[in-house]
């Protein structure tokens, strides 16, 4: 987040528009000009096959999700649905329902996000019995 | 009704986008402001004064005050 800012101001601001495409899905928030600039499909298809490991354990959850929130993006609905779903095969229903809570503070003021992501995880939502903080009246302090 | 997928990438940096440009140049004119609306005119307080300011003729109505111990009112 901050390796943008930087890159920003040293590059100049106008300058954006032209590398916009390619830059916003950071690999690991590194801008490297040399190799190959990751996609955003490859970098949605590396974070769904991490959370899909089959014998994921807590920790590679926590660190995936901190190190997934830690980028200039709110996750794509498909990477949350295999992130909720490691949560189910761990039994962490903690952990299920602070990532939507994550999803909707990543949104920060585009309140359209959230709605969006709950729509899209909506099946996925049923099928786990994962409850929105909504529902259990946790999303207001 | 079927919400339509918003922008979900890059948000802190199209918010940067616009406002860092904005942030260095209040930066800049805030800057500007205070040197050309209080230093520049302390600056020309100070040269005003020392133009025309007559040394002597202040050390001597000092001396006649009185305030100085080496040397003493004339007269004194």
């Amino acid at each position: 987040m901050f390796r943008a800012a930087l890159r920003l101001s040293v590059s100049g601001a106008r300058s954006l528009t032209r590398t916009r495409p390619q830059y916003t899905a950071s690999i690991a928030a590194r801008s490297y000009s040399h190799g190959k600039q990751e996609t955003d499909e490859e970098f949605d298809a590396r974070w769904v096959t991490y959370f899909n490991k089959p014998d994921i354990d807590a920790w590679e959850l926590r660190k995936g999700m901190n190190t997934l929130i830690g980028y200039d993006l709110v996750p794509e609905p498909k990477i949350l649905e295999a992130a909720l779903r490691a949560c189910r095969r761990l039994n962490d229903l903690a952990s299920a329902i602070r990532i939507l809570e994550a999803v909707k503070d990543k949104s920060g003021p585009h309140k359209e996000i959230y709605p969006y992501v709950l729509q899209e995880l909506q099946p996925t939502l049923s099928e786990l019995g994962i409850p929105t903080p909504e529902e259990l009246g946790i999303d207001k302090a | 009704m079927s919400l339509p997928k918003p922008a979900m990438r890059g948000l802190l940096a199209k918010r940067l986008r616009f406002h860092l440009p904005i942030a260095f140049g209040l930066s800049l004119i805030a800057a500007a402001a205070f040197k050309f609306g209080v230093t520049e005119p302390r600056k020309k307080a100070y040269a005003d004064f020392y133009k025309h300011y007559d040394s002597m003729k202040e050390f001597s109505a000092m001396k006649e005050a009185g305030i100085f111990e080496s040397v003493r009112p004339t007269g004194k």
